[in-house]
């Protein structure tokens, strides 16, 4: 028989107990859509990380921290002798791991590659005012020199004492966001030592695209925050010690990024570039993938007994026609063959059963999630499919099936047509 | 043209050993027209199976066309069977669900290289067991002397040097038994294909030219030969 020709049987042969193969595709089905499903919600997770990556400016901008001793850790997580003394309660984390402006310039300087730096300014702010009358509570974030903030409408800050609104806050300040472009705001802080509210106005400049990553904070520059913080800090035991700190390079050549990272891990820091911060969302995101395909190649592997059982007995039920077939001169590799396309079959199905609900399924929650839930994660779709993990769904499956026909094909193959043909 | 040679076959079981064959010498030439016969546990069967091919002797020969059938590979003793015999068995073994034509066309497509002048040889083989009518009915649907008529066709189909027929009109009523020996008959004097039938009718067997008596694994004679002669 040729390769069409055993096809052809084996179908017809599958189909002769429709019930039978329907329950065996079914199980294989559990597997392919549990498969299918969280590639595509990983895949939808890192679609969008990648997106929100290429929406930042900065691939020339290291965010750098000091590394902890490991022998810091270890001692954390033993137990210690408990010593009273007089300790500083302010500072949680031990002295060593800050620095201090001066110490960030230094080390700035010894890299020519380095343009500028910015400490990670501390600060606390409490509300924001338009009108003078409606306060609506506020965070701010400061973008590092060197990044940029996608934005809704207006413009990008150009200059000190200007603001981004975050998208919910400016809807909830004026619907008609255009009025807001060019208004002066009042932003309220509280010093840190004797907790009086302080003041300052700053120029809305736009408004910021609704996203997932920063979407709580409204965004001034980097020399706004610093003013923010020299002013709520100054008096506190913390003032001028930072933990981290970001340089803004002259290039965004990898290379020398790579050169630098290296340099800097020697020195005892830790720098990533906002893409390497992505970068461990992205993995955890592959890790919760890696949890999710185990369980869905545990439910497959479940599935593959039921092909194992459903050919053994059909391998029973057809022995006089097995017999028949090698006494008219079938070969034992064409025997083993028709049972293997079998299974190889029923494997297929499944997989192209559960890919195409997937896909189905996720179209419409893709449709609802964008509609009513995700509405303020632009560009964010809760599922994608992916060609190239569709065709590893349906080549995995298929390869699990095969496996799976193997001994009952290859006892199909070895019968004796004598026996097989004997009258009971 | 199908020779054998000191036939021995022995099954092995816990205890001891069987003999189903001991020291059988037979020759059947092309146009010959044997029956076998003998009480269940003879040795007909095994002597028809080793003759077919299906299984090997434990010491002994078969020669077919003079060439010595043990020297043979497991694939060129597929091909022989395929290409040379003819088999026509007691329980038919049809594929019910499969409709005649397809049924009668198996071992053509088991040698492969399926086309379409097959289905002419299939629907010739089908008009010689006057079924060309009924070469889109599903197997199962016919009657027991139709379906033994379908396995003559299938038998018929790759033009068979040698037809073994076992038991061929074991499970037919009288009517349908005379025709499925006539139609057997005549394939044997009109097309020059050896019959080889192994049944304990001795009727049938008596309208065979010769006829093989066997009785524990040896051959007794071909007592109704002088009786023919």
């Amino acid at each position: 028989m040729d390769t069409k020709e055993l096809i052809k049987t084996a179908n017809r042969n599958l189909l002769r107990n429709k019930l039978r193969t329907l329950l065996t595709i079914l199980a294989i089905f559990v597997g392919s859509f549990t498969l299918t499903m969280t590639n595509a919600v990983g895949d939808g997770v890192k679609d969008y990380i990648e997106k929100q990556v290429k929406n930042y400016e900065g691939s020339a901008v290291l965010f750098i921290n000091k590394k902890r001793e490991t022998k810091d850790e270890e001692a954390l997580n033993s137990p210690a002798e408990y010593k009273e003394e007089v300790q500083d309660t302010s500072l949680e984390i031990p002295k060593g791991e800050t620095l201090t402006f001066a110490q960030i310039d230094a080390l700035s300087k010894t890299f020519p590659e380095v343009e500028s730096f910015t400490p990670s300014y501390y600060q606390d702010t409490e509300y924001i005012t338009l009108d003078g009358n409606k306060k609506y509570r506020v965070r701010l974030n400061a973008l590092a020199k060197g990044m940029t903030q996608k934005i809704e409408l207006g413009s990008q800050i150009n200059g000190k004492n200007q603001i981004i609104l975050q998208f919910d806050i400016a809807k909830a300040i004026n619907e008609d966001l255009e009025t807001l472009i060019g208004k002066n705001a009042t932003v309220g802080y509280k010093l840190s030592a004797d907790k009086t509210m302080q003041t300052i106005q700053l120029k809305v400049v736009g408004v910021a695209t609704k996203g997932l990553m920063g979407s709580f904070s409204s965004t001034v520059d980097a020399e706004t925050e610093r003013q923010i913080y020299e002013s709520q800090q100054k008096d506190s035991p913390d003032f001028n010690k930072f933990y981290s700190f970001s340089f803004q390079m002259k290039s965004s050549n990898a290379a020398k990024i790579t050169e630098i990272k290296k340099q800097l891990d020697e020195k005892g820091f830790e720098a990533l570039t906002y893409a390497d911060q992505n970068k461990r969302t992205y993995d955890a995101v592959s890790i919760f993938q890696y949890a999710m395909g185990l369980f869905a190649f545990i439910a497959l592997l479940a599935a593959s007994f039921g092909i194992i059982n459903t050919l053994v007995i059909a391998v029973m039920e057809r022995t006089k026609e097995i017999g028949l077939q090698k006494a008219l001169g079938m070969s034992k590799g064409k025997i083993f063959m028709q049972f293997s396309l079998e299974s190889i079959l029923i494997g297929f199905w499944g997989a192209v059963l559960g890919i195409v609900t997937a896909i189905i399924l996720g179209t419409i929650a893709n449709f609802f999630a964008s509609t009513y839930y995700l509405e303020s994660f632009e560009g964010y779709s809760l599922v994608v499919f992916k060609p190239l993990s569709i065709i590893f769904v349906i080549l995995l499956i298929t390869i699990i099936a095969f496996i799976a026909g193997v001994f009952p094909a290859y006892r199909a193959s070895r019968l004796n047509p004598i026996e097989a043909l004997r009258y009971e | 043209m199908l020779q054998a040679v000191d036939l021995v076959k022995t099954y092995k079981t816990d205890a001891d050993e069987f003999r189903a064959l001991d020291g059988v010498n037979v020759e059947i030439a092309s146009d010959d027209c044997v029956a076998i016969i003998g009480k269940s546990g003879s040795g007909k069967s095994t002597l028809m199976h080793l003759l077919a091919c299906l299984d090997s002797p434990t010491s002994g020969q078969i020669l077919f066309d003079g060439g010595e059938v043990s020297k043979l590979s497991e694939k060129e003793l597929n091909v022989l069977r395929n290409e040379k015999f003819g088999f026509v068995f007691q329980q038919f073994f049809l594929n019910g669900r499969d409709t005649v034509l397809d049924n009668v066309l198996l071992p053509l497509k088991i040698r492969g290289n399926y086309h379409f002048r097959m289905i002419s040889d299939a629907m010739d083989a089908l008009e010689a067991v006057g079924l060309k009518d009924k070469d889109d009915k599903r197997a199962k649907d016919l009657s027991g002397g139709e379906k033994q008529r379908v396995c003559i066709a299938r038998a018929l189909i790759n033009k068979p040097k040698v037809i073994f027929a076992d038991e061929p009109t074991g499970n037919l009523d009288s009517v349908n038994s005379e025709m499925i020996e006539d139609m057997l008959f005549r394939m044997n004097r009109e097309k020059g294909i050896a019959l080889i039938i192994v049944t304990h009718d001795s009727d049938l067997a008596k309208k065979c030219k010769r006829q093989i008596e066997m009785k524990d694994g040896k051959i007794i004679g071909e007592p109704e030969e002088n009786l023919q002669g």
